[in-house]
C-alpha cells in the first residue's frame, strides 16, 4: 500500500460512507416494489415505469425551467455586483459582502416568510400603498412572478461569490495592457474581463443551477403550491404517499438529468481549458 | 480598485469552500448518543408533545432525557415503526383508526396495564368514558392507547366574507360552487384532502370506492385544485385569510383555526356542515389523538410514567395550549382542568360550538383506497400547476 493510498484512506472512507453509501442506497431503493420498505424486495422497473406513464414531466420542465430562468436572470444581476465588488466599491465592498452574507445566517424559510409579510394584501408593501394612496392592487404573491423572485433572491449568494472569484483572477496587468494597446472599455470588457472571468461565471451557473433544481420552499411559500417542482413531487412520495421507491426512482432520475445537463455544460466549456491547464 | 490577488489554484480552492461551507450549513446537526433507557424517553407525536412546556417539567422531574420527534401526518408516523424503529420509540401519537386497526394488529404497539389506565377515562368527558372504542382491541379486553386532543376538522372561514350559517348549510357544496373559484386554499394536508375531495364529490371516504366515484374524485380533485388561489401550511392559510388573500380553505377546523383566533382574529373559525355525504348523513370529520406505547424490544419504563403525567389537569391544560395549535382534550370532563381554561381559551377552540359540531361529525377512519385517491390527487394537483 503506497503511503499516498494509505494517507487518502480517510477521505476514501469518508467518502464511500458519507457520499457514495446513500447514493447507492437511493439508487436500490428506486428498484423495489412500490409502497415497500425494505432493500430485500425483488428488484423491479415498475417505479420507473409510474413514472413515464405518469404526468410527472410537468413537474420535471418546471424545476429545469425555473432553475434555467434563475441562473439567467441571476447572471445579468450578479455581474455587475461582483464586478462592483472587487473593483469598484473599494473599502466599502466587506460591508456590501457582507450585506448579502448576512442574511444567509437566517433560515432561508424564515426570509421567505418575510417575502410573504411584504408582498401579501394589506402587507407592508400593498398596505403601505393603500394607506398613502388609497389604492388597492393586487399581490404578486402565489404567482410564477414571486416564485422567481424567491428563487433569485435566495441563490444570488451562490452566484455572486464565485464570481467575484473569477473577476478578481482578470489581473490588473492585462486590462491595462489592452487599454495601453487602444482597446475601448467595451473591448477590455468584452475581450478580456469576460473570457478571463469566465470560470467564476460558469462555476456559479454550475452551482446556482444544481441548487436552484433542487429547490423546493420558494414554490411553496411565495407560490402557494401554484407549480410543483419535481422535488415537491419526492416529498410527497415519501411522505403521504409512503411511497419510498417511487420518491427514489423520482430523485435517482433528477440526479441523472441534472448530472447530464452538467456534463453537457461542461463538454462545453472546459473548466480546464478555462483555467488554462491546457 | 481592489486587485485582489489570486492564482487559480486558490481560486477553485475558495470556490470549493465556499460551495462546501454553503452545502454544509444546511446539514449540520447530529444524533445524541443513546443513554440508558432508565431515564431516557422518545416520543414520536403530533406538535405539541415535542413543546419545552410538556416535557420539560417532566425531563426535570424526572432526571430524563425525552426526545420528541413532531410530524403532521400519521401514515409516515406508522411507517417509521414500520420501517423498523419500534427499537427507537417508546410512544406514539398519532390519529384514532390507526392505534387499533393498523398498529396493533401489526404488532407495533403493546397494550397498557388496563387497571392503571381506564380509571383516567372515567374523568374524561362524556365521550371518552370507557370503554372508549378507539382505545380498546378489537374484543374490548385491551387498552391500547389514552385520548387526549380532538377536534372537529373539516373546512375553515373568514365569517366576514361567509357566514357561518351560510358556511354550515351550503356545506362542502361550497366547492362545487363556481363562483368560489379563486377565492380558497387548500390546507396542505394530503391524507385530510382525500377525504374532504371525497366529500365534496358526494360520497363517503371512509369506504371502498367504485369505478364511477374513483372518475368522480377525479374530476372533482382536478376542479378544486385547478380553482385554489394557494395550497399551503397552516400558517399561510391563516394568513391569507386574516389578508384577505382567501375567504375559505379546505380542510381545516379547531386545530387549525385556533392560533388566529387566540391571535384576536374570531371572524376565522372552523365549520362543521349540518350533513353530509359521511354515515348517518352527518357533515363533519372529527380526530381524535390516541398515544400508545410501542412495541420496543427494550421500552423506556418512563413510557407510561409519561402517559400518566399528561392526565393531571394542569398538563392536560398545557398540553392543550401548547406551542403550535390549541385544541380541546378530554380531560375538560373533568373540573379541575375545566376551570384551568380562560374565556379567551375557550373561544380560541371554539367551546361555544364544540359539542355540537363533534355532534354533526363522523370520527376520522382508514380509507381502505387511500393510495390510489392520494396518487389520483398528487396527479391533479400536478396537472392543476401546468396551467
Amino acid at each position: 500500500m503506497s503511503p499516498g493510498f494509505r494517507a487518502s484512506l480517510p477521505v476514501v472512507i469518508f467518502l464511500l460512507a458519507g457520499f457514495a453509501a446513500p447514493l447507492i442506497a437511493v439508487t436500490w431503493f428506486s428498484f423495489m416494489p412500490a409502497r415497500t420498505f425494505s432493500f430485500a424486495g425483488a428488484a423491479t422497473l415498475e417505479n420507473y415505469r409510474t413514472i413515464v406513464e405518469s404526468t410527472s414531466y410537468i413537474s420535471f420542465l418546471w424545476s429545469l425551467g425555473l432553475a434555467a430562468v434563475t441562473v439567467v436572470l441571476l447572471a445579468f444581476i450578479a455581474y455587475p455586483v461582483a464586478y462592483g465588488l472587487v473593483r469598484v466599491f473599494g473599502k466599502w465592498s466587506m460591508l456590501v459582502t457582507l450585506l448579502f452574507t448576512i442574511p444567509l445566517f437566517v433560515s432561508e424559510n424564515i426570509r421567505l416568510y418575510g417575502w410573504v409579510l411584504f408582498l401579501i394584501k394589506n402587507g407592508v408593501l400593498l398596505g403601505t400603498i393603500k394607506s398613502l394612496f388609497g389604492v388597492q392592487a393586487e399581490s404578486m404573491l402565489f404567482t410564477l412572478p414571486a416564485i422567481i423572485l424567491g428563487m433569485v433572491y435566495v441563490y444570488l449568494p451562490f452566484m455572486l461569490f464565485p464570481m467575484s472569484l473569477g473577476i478578481s483572477m482578470v489581473p490588473q496587468d492585462t486590462r491595462d495592457a489592452a487599454v495601453d494597446l487602444g482597446a475601448s472599455r467595451w473591448q477590455v470588457f468584452r475581450e478580456v474581463e469576460l473570457p478571463l472571468s469566465m470560470p467564476g461565471i460558469l462555476i456559479g451557473c454550475l452551482l446556482t443551477f444544481v441548487l436552484a433544481v433542487g429547490a423546493i420552499a420558494e414554490a411553496k411559500v411565495l407560490g402557494g403550491q401554484q407549480i410543483i417542482p419535481i422535488t415537491h413531487d419526492i416529498e410527497i412520495a415519501f411522505t403521504y404517499a409512503q411511497n419510498w421507491p417511487l420518491g427514489a426512482a423520482l430523485a435517482v432520475l433528477l440526479m441523472l438529468v441534472v448530472g447530464a445537463l452538467v456534463l453537457l455544460v461542461l463538454r462545453r466549456f472546459d473548466l480546464d481549458v478555462l483555467l488554462g491547464r491546457r | 480598485m481592489t486587485n485582489v490577488s489570486l492564482s487559480r489554484r486558490n481560486f477553485m480552492q475558495q470556490s470549493a469552500l465556499w460551495a462546501a461551507a454553503f452545502a454544509g450549513a444546511g446539514t449540520l446537526g447530529g444524533t445524541a448518543a443513546q443513554a440508558a433507557r432508565e431515564k431516557e424517553l422518545n416520543i414520536l407525536c403530533w406538535e405539541g408533545y415535542n413543546s419545552a412546556q410538556v416535557l420539560d417539567p417532566f425531563r426535570s422531574s424526572r432526571g430524563a432525557t425525552v426526545k420528541a420527534e413532531s410530524l403532521t401526518n400519521d401514515p409516515t408516523m406508522i411507517n417509521r415503526l414500520r420501517a423498523g424503529e419500534t427499537s427507537i420509540w417508546d410512544l406514539i401519537n398519532v390519529n384514532n383508526p390507526w392505534a387499533r386497526k393498523i398498529m396493533l394488529p401489526e404488532k407495533l404497539i403493546k397494550p397498557l396495564d388496563r387497571a392503571k389506565f381506564e380509571p383516567f377515562f372515567e374523568k374524561m368527558m362524556p365521550a371518552f368514558k370507557p370503554p372508549y372504542q378507539w382505545a380498546m382491541d378489537d374484543s374490548g379486553a385491551q387498552l391500547i392507547g389514552m385520548a387526549q386532543r380532538f377536534g372537529p376538522y373539516s373546512f375553515v372561514v373568514n365569517t366576514d366574507k361567509v357566514s357561518r350559517a351560510t358556511a354550515e348549510d351550503q356545506g362542502w357544496n361550497l366547492w362545487n360552487d363556481a363562483s368560489s373559484a379563486g377565492k380558497y386554499g387548500i390546507l396542505e394536508s394530503d391524507d385530510w384532502n382525500v377525504f374532504c375531495i371525497c366529500c365534496i364529490a358526494g360520497f363517503d371516504p371512509f369506504k371502498q370506492h367504485s369505478d364511477d366515484e374513483v372518475a368522480k374524485f377525479t374530476e372533482t380533485a382536478k376542479r378544486v385544485f385547478k380553482g385554489a388561489k394557494l395550497v399551503g401550511d397552516i400558517a399561510t392559510m391563516n394568513q391569507a385569510l386574516v389578508a384577505g388573500e382567501i375567504d375559505f380553505h379546505l380542510t381545516g377546523g379547531t386545530y387549525s383555526a385556533s392560533p388566529a383566533r387566540a391571535d384576536g382574529h374570531p371572524e376565522i373559525r372552523g365549520i362543521t356542515p349540518k350533513s353530509g355525504p359521511l354515515a348517518g348523513g352527518k357533515g363533519g370529520i372529527a380526530w381524535i389523538e390516541i398515544t400508545s406505547v410501542v412495541n420496543n424490544p427494550t421500552l423506556s419504563p418512563l413510557a407510561e410514567d409519561f402517559l400518566a403525567y399528561v392526565q393531571a389537569p394542569d398538563v392536560a391544560h398545557t398540553v392543550a395550549f401548547a406551542e403550535g395549535t390549541y385544541n380541546p382534550v378530554a380531560q375538560m370532563g373533568n373540573p379541575d382542568c375545566f376551570k384551568l381554561f380562560t374565556k379567551e381559551e375557550l373561544d380560541a377552540i371554539q367551546w361555544d360550538s364544540l359539542a355540537e359540531e363533534m355532534d354533526r361529525s363522523v370520527e376520522y377512519d382508514i380509507v381502505p383506497d387511500y393510495d390510489k385517491l392520494l396518487d389520483i390527487m398528487t396527479a391533479a394537483k400536478r396537472e392543476a400547476s401546468g396551467g
